[in-house]
């Protein structure tokens, strides 16, 4: 078992696309950060097409998947295999959401490197002394053999991870983040997958003619710029810091809410501070694995929100205060 | 769960676990969250391997659910799921609520249960919903303050190097003012001048989007 320090794996991290050790020699590491920096890789550069269960708080979702990097610019297609046949077609950061049964199509700009991993440890911020990473066995997904990689973290302020790594590539086949008792909150996971084959513009393109349906765009994101603030939490969990502190104009909102971040290296926590909203409760609230908590300090809503369970959040929502 | 309970929870979703061992399980279920999660699991993987857009056990699995949480058929069940929690709810309109129910029905949006605790119905249309007759037609409670601290969470924590969930989120807070609809749906031959790479329907360069 090996801990998750600064700046080791940022260092292996940080290397990923710099400097790749053949994956013949990284296949039988007994590393098991040599598995996690062959998962950065593979999972910015790896083409495939398969289909990709998600399931989250008893919700499974089944989702054609289609991926290809060109030149550094993810291209990819994602298909709802139920309910009025969503597709998502992106290319770079612009991102096509297509509703057929509406004639619609929603353009949006998304930042992240892949549609289908929202819970992969690929940060490459520093990791703390808060988890310790280990090769568990290897089981077979989607029917490939692959090496179980556990991060573990050493309290219940934060979410382990479970990666099943595809033993040729590296690319993850099935993730799973896990709350304290050691239940999945979320998982990814592969009914079958292919990586070789020729991803063609065909396979990228929409399904639809959308020339005749209704196109829409994203009112204008957030802007926001680094301030200074007097508010600040008098107990934060072991290992979290405050890692960039935000002024932001939110859409539809006058006032700027000041939005610290904090990180364990792995996980993070949002919190935001606000003038007192009547129309925003106070209380826990969830998505996924993701928590929030909000409460009305000194006239202000200050909402936590992170990936780490519920009590994290509601603990450094309510030790909130101006210095 | 051990591999009896597996296999029993395989041969309900597949219609051939006998009647008595279903009244059991059924129970089971009643009080076990984990239990219906794995349901829930279950029936989705079998459409996916079988390729079926059913899955034989459903229709029964809702009336046996519909009888035990007190006469409600697994619709309502759902619906009631939707109902306000405690938080402060406005419901979306028009493309809005197209918008953020198709994406919540990929990325599984659901609040916390009620306060007190009587998440029977809640967790029950969960694994309801996991079927194609209601995923797609159960608005969410949307506070749209939260999802919009959300999706800044993903935005800035991504630029940190951290995964957010900025991706899975930034549709939902859709509101119908605040889209802004392109004069002509597309432009004029969009369709027959694709880009090189990519989205190809996308609009050409230029286009007011």
């Amino acid at each position: 078992m090996v801990p998750l320090r600064s700046p080791l794996f940022a260092g292996l991290v940080l290397a990923v696309g710099h400097c790749v050790l053949p994956a013949a020699a990284m296949a039988g590491s007994p590393d098991p950060l040599d598995w996690l920096n062959r998962m950065g890789v593979a999972v910015q550069t790896t083409s495939y097409e398969g289909t990709v269960l998600r399931m989250r708080e008893g919700r499974a979702e089944a989702l054609k998947v289609v991926h290809t990097v060109r030149d550094g610019v993810v291209h990819e297609k994602v298909v709802a295999q139920e309910g009025d046949g969503l597709e998502i077609i992106r290319s770079g950061n612009e991102v096509h959401c297509i509703l057929p049964e509406r004639k619609s199509v929603l353009v949006e700009e998304w930042s992240d490197q892949s549609t289908v991993f929202s819970t992969l440890p690929s940060s490459d911020i520093r990791f703390g002394n808060e988890y310790d990473v280990a090769i568990v066995r290897e089981e077979r997904v989607a029917g490939r053999k692959t090496m179980l990689i556990a991060i573990r973290p050493h309290d219940g302020y934060r979410y382990g991870h479970r990666l099943w790594l595809d033993t040729e590539t590296g690319f993850p086949l099935q993730t799973q983040l896990i709350d304290e008792s050691g239940a999945a909150v979320e998982q990814v996971k592969f009914a079958d997958i292919r990586f070789d084959v020729e991803i063609t513009e065909s396979k990228l393109a929409s399904s639809y003619q959308t020339e005749d349906f209704r196109w829409f765009t994203q009112p204008s994101r957030h802007t926001g710029h680094s301030v200074d603030t007097t508010w600040a939490s008098s107990s934060l969990p072991p290992g979290f810091q405050a890692i960039a502190t935000h002024g932001e104009s939110l859409p539809g909102r006058d006032e700027v809410v000041t939005h610290i971040l904090y990180s364990d290296g792995l996980a993070s926590v949002s919190v935001f501070i606000a003038p007192q909203d009547d129309a925003h409760a106070d209380g826990p609230a969830s998505v996924g694995g993701s928590n929030s908590f909000s409460v009305l300090i000194d006239g202000h809503q200050v909402t936590a929100v992170g990936e780490v369970p519920a009590a994290t959040v509601e603990q450094i929502a309510t030790t909130m205060g101006q210095l | 769960m051990n591999d009896a309970i597996r296999m029993q929870i395989s041969a309900f979703v597949d219609g051939e676990l006998p009647d008595n061992e279903a009244d059991l399980l059924l129970r089971r279920m009643g009080q076990d969250a984990e239990l219906r999660r794995k349901v829930a699991e279950y029936l989705a993987i079998g459409r996916i391997m079988r390729g079926e857009s059913s899955v034989a056990g459903i229709e029964r699995l809702s009336d046996r659910i519909a009888e035990e949480i007190g006469g409600r058929r697994v619709d309502d069940a759902a619906v009631a799921a939707a109902e306000p929690s405690g938080r402060a709810i406005r419901p979306l309109a028009g493309i809005a609520v197209a918008a953020s129910v198709a994406l919540v029905a990929i990325f599984g949006l659901q609040f916390t249960d009620p306060p007190d605790g009587q998440g029977s119905a809640p967790e029950v249309a969960a694994v309801a919903t996991s079927t194609p007759e209601t995923a797609y037609t159960v608005p969410q409670p949307v506070d749209e303050t939260l999802l919009q601290y959300y999706r800044s969470h993903g935005e800035l924590s991504s630029e940190y190097g951290a995964n957010g969930i900025n991706a899975r989120l930034v549709t939902l807070r859709l509101s119908e003012e605040a889209l802004e609809e392109e004069e002509a749906a597309a432009p004029e031959g969009q369709a027959a001048e694709p880009e090189d790479e990519g989205a190809g329907d996308r609009p050409r360069e230029g286009t007011d989007l």
